[in-house]
């Protein structure tokens, strides 16, 4: 994918394989596999993900299936449906997103819990 | 003016414990202690034994009251168990059964 | 369907309060809202909502229609409308309600199921007890076992009159109809105790207006799902 700039995959497109690369990345279409990516993944609502994905900040208007491992942040929209584990410092689920799976965050607790 | 209400179609099974007034106007089964007053409304049902301050009952008790101050009976109020205060009130219209023991030394 | 702004404002008849002093420790149950600034440990069964102000503490397995938490829960809840932790909440346990939001500045580890098959979309993966299995990761604790089994399949949902219409929302059948299975201790629960409730009525409004509906119709009994939640299992660890 595009290093730096950002890259988009347009609607029509249907990726199957890994997507590895340091710029920010929207996907319109469809991407099967894993993606990788150094910054910011943005999942439109027309996109459908089915993939392990690593991006440092990812936001999802589309759909999703598969494991997240975000280095800053997960933003779950209202139009968003997603299954998968989810691994992030901060995750957001707007109201009306769809989303079942697991997640992960550091939960700083009382010490007498 | 009292912090928690225990509302009255809440039932609580087990202990309630804290430093500020309770209000109860639903069911407690188990035990209660306080460290400030406690109050069993009309609606009130409580099936516990209760160590607190003072305690102002006008729904139903069963159980042992222990108050470092003073329990007081209200009207209509329905309580079984023993009562050990160093200052006791029992209006008219009240209704108790059991031991009440006002030891001088609790003063 | 209430969050937290609609919510807080409306319902503040029969509210009850647990301030921040006090410790309620046991099993409660009730069918009004209740505000917890204090802390509850147990099991907490509610009608109607439970909100955890920020200096509220609970820990314990809740099933209610709504919950906003602000402060500490650890332990799960199973909401049949909504779960929202606010920027302040902090939660460690599994949710599982139609409607579920996290906001940013929330914190929260656990499973998040919204049992809401949209169509089309994996639904193989729904039916019920399927979905334990995926919680064969490490972290799970030995409770977790009972559950599925204990979960009845969703299609005869028995307990809860629920309007004609949807299929019985999740929490109410599983929870009548679960065998008293040993009672787990708290801090000991699995992630995956949380079984998959029937595939659900689809849109997530919809799930609202008949949930409430529902609530309105008939508060979910209180025992059952009480006895239900406590075996349940409260906690995950916490160490992960």
């Amino acid at each position: 994918m595009a290093t730096g700039e950002t890259g988009i995959i347009g609607k029509g497109i249907v990726i199957k394989g890994n997507l590895t690369g340091g710029g920010d990345l929207v996907i319109e279409g469809r991407v099967e596999g894993q993606i990788a990516l150094k910054n910011h993944l943005t999942i439109e609502s027309t996109g459908k993900v089915q993939a392990d994905i690593r991006a440092e900040e990812l936001t999802i208007n589309g759909e999703a299936s598969g494991n997240i491992d975000a280095s800053s942040r997960v933003a779950i929209n209202a139009s968003a449906k997603v299954a998968g584990d989810i691994k992030a410092p901060r995750v957001v689920i707007e109201d009306g997103a769809v989303f079942n799976g697991s997640i992960e965050m550091d939960v700083r607790l009382p010490d007498d819990i | 003016m009292a912090n928690t209400v225990i509302g009255s179609s809440i039932v609580i099974d087990g202990e309630i414990s804290g430093d500020e007034d309770l209000v109860i106007q639903g069911t407690v089964k188990g035990k209660i202690s306080l460290k400030e007053s406690l109050y069993v409304e009309g609606s009130g049902v409580v099936e516990a034994d209760i160590e607190t301050q003072n305690v102002e009952i006008a729904g139903r008790v069963t159980g042992n009251i222990v108050a470092s101050d003073k329990v007081e009976l209200k009207t209509d109020c329905r309580v079984v168990g023993d009562i050990k205060a160093p200052r006791i009130l029992i209006a008219d219209g009240a209704s108790f059964k059991g031991n009440v023991d006002m030891d001088m030394k609790e003063r | 369907m209430a969050t937290a702004k609609e919510l807080s404002a409306s319902n503040n008849v029969d509210n009850t309060v647990v301030g921040p002093s006090i410790l309620i420790s046991g099993r409660l149950t009730g069918d009004e809202d209740l505000t917890v600034r204090g802390r509850v440990e147990g099991e907490l069964t509610l009608s109607r909502t439970l909100i955890v102000e920020p200096s509220g503490v609970v820990k314990a397995n809740v099933a209610v229609r709504n919950a906003i938490v602000s402060g500490v829960v650890v332990g799960n809840i199973n909401a049949t409308e909504s779960v929202e932790l606010t920027r302040e909440g902090r939660m460690v346990g599994d949710i599982r309600a139609p409607r579920v939001i996290i906001v940013d500045g929330a914190s929260f580890r656990g499973r998040v199921d919204m049992g809401d098959v949209e169509p089309g979309r994996l639904p193989a993966e729904r039916p019920a007890v399927v979905r334990p299995t995926a919680v064969s990761r490490p972290s799970v604790t030995p409770a977790r076992p009972t559950i599925p089994a204990a979960r009845p399949t969703p299609p005869p949902p028995p307990s809860r009159p629920t309007p004609p219409p949807p299929p019985a929302r999740p929490s109410a059948p599983a929870a009548t109809t679960r065998p008293s299975a040993p009672i787990t201790r708290p801090g000991l629960g699995g992630l995956g105790s949380k079984p998959l409730p029937p595939p659900p009525p689809t849109r997530v409004e919809r799930a609202e207006s008949q949930a409430e509906q529902a609530g309105a119709a008939e508060p979910p009994t209180p025992v059952l799902v009480g006895a239900g939640a406590k075996k349940k299992v409260v906690v995950k660890k916490k160490t992960r």
